[in-house]
């Protein structure tokens, strides 16, 4: 008897404590929280957590404005990027995000945005007109889901599609710096006679060939049109004969053995590595990369690497010469902050979108979607020829910006199989099913 | 003791066909031994290498690092320890580590040796549910339940404190912590408890002066284990923890990635400062659990 | 009875703590993420409930299916090699000299290592260009069987089970010295023995009185096994193209990447219905084995 007596207490002990935890329910303030001495409490999470100069800029930005701001008590969270989706994802499972977070441009805010989580920031865009006027064309697409409605102002510009190569290694092996397609294919098959890497590639972390490759061919053979409705399943679908198009060209490259061996098994900084170190004559990567190299190398090894766009497709319907990009992540405000917590988190933003901040950011060797100029003399001279290559090419999307989470996923994974030797029309469908699923809930 | 016995007649009687035999047979056996010998100590060698060479990545540059990853660092940087140590507040990540894992790693050895002696000793009803329901917790991803234990722990006020870890590392690691104590407890023998009670000593008595310092070496091989998972948790440290002065060292390791880089010669150099107090306590504990020949001996 | 009700006092205080903070948080989580698991649910905004519809999308994905099979692949090899070779350690280094705890050290700090580390190390063994293991294969002849070992489909599993199974060794080495203590006079005597009677004396002695603590590792490494996350996030991230994929990272992704909170949680009990089963089949055999 007693055996159960026992048991029986635990159970109900254990049912009381659940019950506890179910009345005393989540309190938060809606009217703004203020603390004891009046202040206004303010919480922002973002993941410029690590020893980059952009990273430290945003930083300097943030204590800034706590220092400018005595009123605010100011709770910053900086969050390891390994960490911060997950972080993120768990908090508004919960409903228990911050007042303003950090916020990827693509599937990440527009799910965020669906689930009623978000509040526009347009009163604060409209305030202040010179600034976003001065913003480029575009920087705020990611973030309208309604109509004269802004939601986010981006940090930074994604540029995602460069072309990166060692003057040296095409001097030396007498190669001209591929404008057309079939110089590119003549250049993969020189490099590759004389045993050096065409293209490195690090392509471990699946997003990788997608954004810095996929994006910018597919772009010149099927045009921007073509791609933005696909995305809306309107009148265009991934299994279109453009879209099988582009995708051959991307394995064009792999069957001509453009990219190293064991590509989808080394990390992107590693590919970077084995680029610079003279083992590939190229490499296509983002603006990321002139962070990283400027971290990681010497002057001496940088002074051999140029860059431009990708060469031309014959007969595309899309432009030459572009690359793509678009809005990076931007700070977001929770729906939940209002009153003075909602005033002080407007200013938050500003002061870390704003244009003094804009210029900083962009001379920490960072692009940025905003009219600014650089001093030459406070930036790296690679990342100097980048941003005016930028500021005067074209952008067209990113395709993981556009597509949902979903179908991100199968063309990554797609890419990967294509390189393995899988087929094109499969990865096509794989792509389309995906994006369908998502367009019609 | 029998077998013992046993063993010896065998062993001499070998010894008796062959007179002449001693010194070659020591021979033989040393060539033997040392057979053995050769492979363990190149193993030991290879799987020793990955320390050595994250101490000596720790003090490359970042172009060092890649263009020679065997080499020792052309220039010692000490500066990748000490930056690493600064911008990632590691003294205080590491005192707040340290304070989460010993005050887990004790209530994990008090709750499941307690639980473990009770489920290994004695019958009662529902035992086999209990047993069941603490195997249920060896199986579960941690992931999955990242949500539910973020929402209950919001509820009852826990989040951002010592004890948002410590609680749930001590209930995640106490379905080993039993399972193992279990088996040792099983093959200590009965009679010791008879005896005791005989003599009229507790339950609780028998427990704390007989059963625990014979399972010493148990309760070290435990602590082993759940030191290490405690120290290096990433997932429930980055989740229920919000203040910067009660991060924990794992969210100090992964600062220097930023997913499209990575600056590996201070996450090199942080991982290097993280590793030492693992090793450090392995040392310790490993001679704690070779404690237990002595207490074996005296059981014989 | 004054002993029997004393003892069930006892019984009560040494159990039920223990039992009352593992219910809190991890059986009440548990049951609580297979209710997730009923919903169609992003992890955002509002759920719908669709009953066991999940469990019926995830049996009709091949990735799943792939990840399965992985996951199968890492216990086999497991219980195989991880099992017998840290049995057969601790038999070896049983005794405490200076070269049994070098040994005895070594086999363990692969544990210590950050996965990261680990995963940097066998990166470069297998790296296709400046790897050690295609270095070694082409300068013994064997050049025909350099390949990308993390790259290729065909392999890559099996490539990266060999380091998981190495760093896990350690954990059991210590297991299993710490139930040998238990019983060591009766091994030191085995030490003084010759050829068949030693192994006799192994088999039919040591084994089964450590067998309890073997059975327990088992159930330990197909927990573990079906559980293993880290060390492929770390070297493939479950690619190229999903050939690396776990039931934890198929799980993982699903919860955190792409917005599928319900399905990932009925993944996530999926992998504990597994784990059972398994570990119910292993109860069976390893019973009869040890009668």
């Amino acid at each position: 008897m007693k055996k159960i007596r026992t048991l029986g207490l635990a159970l109900l002990m254990m049912a009381m404590f659940l019950t506890a935890c179910g009345e005393s329910s989540s309190t938060k303030n809606a009217e703004g929280e203020a603390s004891k001495d009046g202040k206004v409490k303010l919480t922002i999470w973002h993941n410029f957590a690590g020893d980059d100069l952009r990273a430290k800029t945003v930083r300097s930005l943030i204590d800034q404005f706590a220092k400018d701001n005595p009123n605010v008590e100011l709770d910053a969270q900086a969050i390891p990027v390994d960490g911060y989706r997950q972080r993120l994802s768990t908090v508004a499972a919960a409903n228990e995000l911050p007042d303003v977070f950090f916020v990827y441009a693509g599937s990440q805010s527009s799910e965020l945005h669906k689930a009623g989580l978000l509040q526009p920031i347009t009163e604060l865009v409209n305030k202040n007109a010179d600034w976003k006027n001065q913003f480029l064309p575009g920087a705020f697409e990611p973030y309208s889901f309604e109509p004269n409605q802004i939601y986010s102002a981006p940090i930074s510009m994604s540029a995602t599609s460069i072309l990166y190569y060692n003057k040296s290694l095409f001097d030396k092996h007498k190669v001209k710096v591929p404008i057309t397609w079939d110089e590119m294919m003549t250049a993969i098959k020189v490099f590759n006679e004389n045993k050096v890497t065409p293209i490195a590639l690090g392509n471990k972390a699946t997003w990788v060939a997608q954004s810095t490759i996929l994006g910018s061919l597919a772009d010149r053979v099927t045009g921007t049109e073509w791609f933005k409705n696909a995305v809306a399943q309107k009148g265009a679908k991934f299994t279109d004969p453009e879209f099988i198009k582009a995708l051959g060209y991307f394995k064009q490259l792999v069957d001509n053995k453009a990219f190293q061996e064991g590509a989808n098994s080394i990390d992107n900084t590693q590919a970077e590595q084995y680029f610079i170190q003279g083992n590939a004559a190229m490499m296509i990567s983002g603006a990321w990369t002139l962070t990283n190299l400027a971290a990681s190398s010497s002057e001496e090894q940088m002074k051999n690497i140029e860059v431009t766009t990708l060469p031309s497709i014959p007969d595309g319907k899309g432009e030459a010469g572009t690359i793509s990009g678009g809005a990076g992540g931007g700070l977001a405000l929770s729906k939940r902050t209002t009153g003075a917590t909602k005033e002080a988190a407007l200013k938050l933003i500003y002061a870390i979108c704003g244009p003094d901040a804009q210029k900083a950011i962009a001379e920490s060797n960072s692009m940025v979607m905003f009219d600014t100029q650089v001093d030459k003399s406070k930036v790296s001279s690679l990342y100097y020829k980048a941003f005016e290559l930028v500021k005067k090419s074209k952008i067209t999307p990113v395709y993981d910006a556009y597509l949902s989470a979903d179908a991100g996923e199968a063309i990554n994974n797609g890419l990967q199989e294509i390189m393995m030797g899988g087929s094109v029309d499969a990865v096509a469908q794989k792509l389309q099913d995906a994006q369908a699923r998502s367009a019609t809930p | 003791m029998k077998l013992e016995t046993t063993g010896n007649s065998a062993a001499a009687g070998n010894t008796g066909t062959a007179l002449k035999t001693p010194i070659t047979q020591n021979f033989w056996r040393r060539a033997l031994a040392g057979l053995v010998r050769l492979p363990l100590l190149i193993y030991a060698i290879l799987t020793l290498y990955p320390l050595y060479w994250l101490f000596i990545s720790a003090f490359k540059t970042n172009e060092d690092f890649f263009k020679r990853p065997y080499g020792l660092p052309l220039v010692w940087m000490k500066e990748n320890i000490t930056r690493a140590w600064d911008l990632g507040h590691m003294g205080r990540a590491m005192m707040n580590s340290a304070i989460v894992t010993i005050l887990a790693v004790a209530l994990t050895i008090i709750l499941g040796l307690l639980a473990a002696y009770a489920l290994a000793r004695f019958n009662f009803r529902f035992k086999k549910v209990v047993v069941a329901l603490f195997l249920a917790g060896l199986l579960i991803p941690i992931h999955s339940t990242l949500v539910p234990l973020f929402l209950m722990m919001k509820k009852i006020g826990l989040l951002d404190t010592y004890g948002a870890l410590i609680l749930p590392y001590t209930a995640f690691e106490l379905p080993i912590a039993i399972f193992l104590a279990m088996a040792y407890m099983a093959s200590i023998p009965r009679e010791i408890e008879e005896a005791a009670m005989i003599d009229g000593t507790g339950w609780w008595g028998i427990f704390g002066r007989m059963i625990l310092p014979l399972s010493t070496p148990i309760i070290a091989t435990i602590s082993i284990l759940a030191f290490l998972r405690f120290w290096n948790d990433f997932s429930f440290a980055l989740v229920f923890i919000n203040s910067q002065s009660l991060k924990t060292l794992p969210l100090s390791l992964s600062l220097f990635s930023d997913g499209f880089g990575t600056d590996y010669a201070l996450t090199m150099g942080a991982m290097a400062i993280a590793v030492i107090p693992t090793i450090v306590i392995y040392l310790i504990l490993q001679e704690q659990i070779m404690k237990g020949m002595v207490a074996g001996s005296i059981k014989g | 009875m004054p002993t029997a009700i004393r003892s069930k006092g006892f019984i009560a205080i040494a159990l039920l703590p223990a039992l009352l903070l593992f219910l809190v948080f991890v059986i009440v989580p548990i049951f609580w993420s297979a209710y997730y698991g009923l919903y169609d649910w992003k992890g955002l905004g509002a759920a719908k409930f669709i009953g066991i519809n999940n469990y019926k999308v995830i049996l009709e994905d091949p990735i799943f299916w792939r990840a399965l099979k992985n996951n199968l692949i890492l216990v086999v090899s497991s219980i195989l090699g991880q099992i017998p070779i840290a049995l057969l350690l601790a038999l070896v280094l049983l005794k405490n000299t200076f070269f049994t705890r070098l040994v005895r050290s070594a086999v363990f700090m692969p544990m210590v290592l950050s996965t990261v580390v680990v995963g940097l190390i066998w990166g470069y063994i297998y790296n296709p260009q400046f790897g050690i293991l295609n270095y070694i294969l082409e300068h013994i002849g064997l050049g025909s069987w350099a390949r990308p070992w993390l790259s290729d489909p065909k392999v890559n599993m099996y490539a990266i089970s060999i380091p998981i199974n190495w760093a896990n060794i350690g954990p059991y080495l210590v297991i299993f010295i710490a139930a040998l203590q238990n019983i060591s006079p009766e091994i030191d005597d085995a030490a003084k023995i010759d050829g068949a009677v030693r192994w006799k004396k192994l088999l039919h002695v040591t084994l089964p009185m450590v067998w309890g603590t073997v059975v327990v590792t088992m159930v330990l490494c197909i927990s573990g096994s079906l559980k293993a996350f880290d060390h492929v996030i770390v070297m493939t991230g479950g690619g190229p193209a999903q050939s690396t994929e776990l039931l934890a990272t198929y799980m993982y992704n699903n919860t955190f990447k792409v917005y599928r909170y319900g399905y990932g949680s009925a993944v996530s009990t999926m992998i504990m219905i597994i784990s059972a089963l398994l570990i119910g089949i292993n109860y069976i055999v390893t019973r009869r084995k040890a009668s």
